[in-house]
């Protein structure tokens, strides 16, 4: 016989409310993060365990994946942010779950297979000691009395004590503090209760903690797991005024010194009415072209300083590596069959698993541009800067270039942001950020991709 | 020559060695319109044959076996064809050839192993169990490739405490775990009494579904190109 006593524990007896659910998950929602990726948690007798690809479970009609139940412990707010809908000054309702609802919840829907996970996040109630707490409560509960080994991000609570986020990090996969803009002025004028420093010391510490741990633990002194898939942030762009080579330079520092997974951008809807946020919303497509030069940055061997000047934006006419193939024509063509990884993967229309797939089918034979066809390569735009043993068929000129490249990038503006491979787990950023926000006055009051 | 066979391992292995030297030949293990002056075959499976076929294979690629395996599973049309002219290669070439992506055979065979694979990825997130009143799991689904049985590893892993059942109602088959063992069993219907709080469950997923998406960004198409219409049938949160 099974064991089904733990079922006793939580089996209907504290059952969240419908309304209840509705306003904390409509307060979580643009949140930008969904991703399960990066742990391999091990399941101990108990319920769940980690995924490393990550995994969706459902698609919402805007677009978005549903990976990790998105949930607000509380979005009753002491701050006031000039961004956010949840902030203490506005008129929205309010709502706070208990610990054990939360736990619940998760525990229900996980084992139905709806989620792979919780992400779990909260207003500033009280104080940030209080809310990181009760946020410390709920996870805690949830991995020793519930038994779960599922996949957990939380959110870290600005200016709260520090054991509490080291406590924190032994329970969930993976933390993040979101940065919300790139400088700190903007942080100051937009959200006067948070400073830089509130936000970089607890992501320096949990990193160097993490550091060491793992460090420990491959010498067998210890025993667990501390942020097995690390930490992310977020920042807003658009509602302040740094250029994108600003915003990446941060990224790029946050890559390298912090040791961050992801960086997530979303752009600006002014739906909150203010005379400091700019009255425009941002289009997608700025937005669009931060994640391109992002994954330049962590896939593709790029640093900022090729993508982008630091005072500048990135182009909108061409996506990062077409404009940067554009600046640096001296380096192409380069030769299909001879030219090493790092060249293969500097051609524009060329990503990773096709450059890889390059390198296998040139060991075995001489690739022609009829075998990159048949491998289905698209040459829309690489035929303008390879060669195939020799041959060449791109256009004439670097002018004549330039206007396939920008026509090309026109014809297909719409289709190719949804050419993101639906499976790359889901470590691509979340479909909806990358499309044009129209905000409706039904969804004033929420529509902000800021920060709770 | 159409060779018609089993549609087992060995079956494919005993076509394999028969038409082998046929350069026109054609492999099938379903009943479907002739082409045009073509005589059928039909394949006794040879059970030794088959495994000094396999042998064979395996000795050139030691991944043939699983790949083989993976292939007959496909629900495409043509994978048997495939599957024939990738293993055809590989015995012409006396090595592994899964890596020549210039190659036809390969490509395709490459493709086909791809679906297969995407699909359990994508299994292992549709899923959608529901709780009976005995604690036991039952999730329905129709997928497109014979792949329940594969997706025991992920859910035994993940549920060692709840005995589950994945039921294929289209190839009528249910992949089981009774809580110790995995095994596969012909299931026709199932049964179900569900627990009592299973319908409010349902009701909160869906609430969770309607409020987290932001209406003003609808994406319809991103949203099926995700997630296929056809695999909606079971989910509660599309019903």
């Amino acid at each position: 016989m099974f064991d089904f006593s733990f079922l006793r524990v939580y089996n209907g007896t504290t059952m969240i409310s419908q309304e209840k659910l509705r306003i904390l998950t409509e307060s979580a929602k643009y949140d930008v993060s969904c991703s399960s990726s990066g742990s391999e948690r091990k399941n101990k007798a108990g319920l769940g365990n980690g995924y490393v690809a990550g995994c969706c479970h459902s698609f919402t009609p805007d677009g978005r994946c549903i990976s990790l139940l998105k949930i607000l412990l509380s979005n009753d707010c002491i701050y006031d942010c000039r961004y956010c809908p949840n902030r203490a000054s506005t008129d929205v309702e309010r709502a706070t779950a208990t610990p054990d609802e939360i736990c619940e919840l998760t525990i229900d829907f996980y084992k139905r297979n709806y989620i792979e996970g919780l992400f779990l996040s909260s207003a500033v109630t009280k104080n940030p000691d209080y809310t990181m707490e009760q946020l410390l409560l709920t996870v805690k509960k949830l991995r020793t009395e519930y038994n779960f080994h599922g996949y957990i991000h939380l959110k870290g609570i600005p200016k709260a004590d520090e054991a509490l986020n080291k406590e924190a990090a032994l329970y969930a996969d993976r933390m993040s503090y979101n940065v919300e803009f790139p400088s700190e002025k903007s942080l100051k004028l937009l959200a006067p209760q948070k400073n830089k420093q509130s936000l970089l010391l607890p992501m320096k510490t949990l990193t160097a903690e993490r550091a060491q741990f793992r460090e420990e633990k491959k010498k067998g002194f210890i025993k667990g797991h501390f942020l097995p898939a690390g930490q992310t942030t977020q920042m807003i762009i658009g509602a302040s005024p740094e250029p994108d080579g600003q915003v990446l330079k941060l990224s790029q520092a946050l890559y390298r010194k912090m040791d961050l997974k992801r960086v997530y951008y979303s752009s600006y809807v002014p739906v909150v009415q203010d005379s400091l946020l700019p009255q425009k919303e941002v289009g997608q497509l700025r937005e669009h072209r931060l994640y391109q030069a992002d994954w330049l940055l962590r896939f593709y061997g790029f640093s900022v300083d090729e993508i982008v000047e630091e005072n500048e934006n990135l182009s909108l006419e061409f996506d990062p590596k077409c404009a940067w193939a554009l600046r640096n024509m001296h380096l192409f063509p380069v030769e299909i069959n001879r030219a090493p990884l790092e060249m293969l993967l500097r051609v524009p229309g060329i990503g990773g698993k096709n450059a890889h797939k390059i390198l296998e089918a040139r060991r075995y034979t001489t690739l022609t541009f009829e075998d990159l066809i048949k491998m289905k390569i698209a040459l829309k735009r690489a035929k303008h800067f390879i060669t195939c043993n020799g041959k060449y068929a791109g256009a004439k000129n670097e002018f004549a270039v330039r206007g396939l490249l920008a026509a090309a990038e026109q014809s297909d503006s719409a289709e190719q942001l949804s050419l993101f491979p639906a499976f790359f787990g889901d470590t691509f950023p979340p479909v909806s950020e990358r499309f044009l926000l129209r905000s409706s006055k039904a969804n004033a009051l929420t529509a902000l991709t800021g920060q709770f | 020559m159409m060779y018609f066979f089993d549609g087992t391992v060995n079956g494919f292995l005993t076509a394999f060695v028969q038409a082998f030297l046929d350069t026109n030949a054609l492999l099938s293990s379903r009943v479907s319109q002739l082409p045009l002056g073509q005589e059928p075959i039909t394949v006794t499976t040879d059970e030794k044959l088959a495994a000094r076929a396999e042998q064979r294979l395996c000795a050139f690629d030691r991944n043939a076996k699983k790949d083989l395996s993976a292939l007959l599973r496909s629900g495409e049309e043509d994978a048997e064809q495939a599957a024939f002219a990738y293993f055809k290669l590989l015995a012409t070439k006396k090595r592994p050839v899964s890596r020549m992506f210039s190659e036809e055979a390969v490509f395709r065979a490459t493709e086909i192993l791809k679906r297969i694979g995407l699909e359990i990825h994508r299994f292992h997130g549709f899923i959608r169990f529901t709780e009976c009143a005995s604690g036991a799991l039952y999730a329905p689904f129709s997928p497109d490739n014979d792949i329940c049985d594969l997706l025991l590893p992920h859910f035994k892993a993940r549920f060692p405490n709840y005995p589950f059942v994945l039921h294929d109602v289209k190839r009528k088959k249910a992949a089981v775990y009774d809580g110790q063992n995995v095994f596969v069993a012909p299931l026709d219907k199932a049964d179900i009494l569900l627990s009592a709080d299973e319908e409010n469950w349902q009701t909160l997923w869906k609430q969770y579904y309607t409020s987290v998406n932001i209406p003003s960004r609808e994406r319809l198409k991103q949203m099926r190109g995700y997630m296929p219409a056809r695999y909606w049938q079971f989910m509660p949160e599309k019903n």
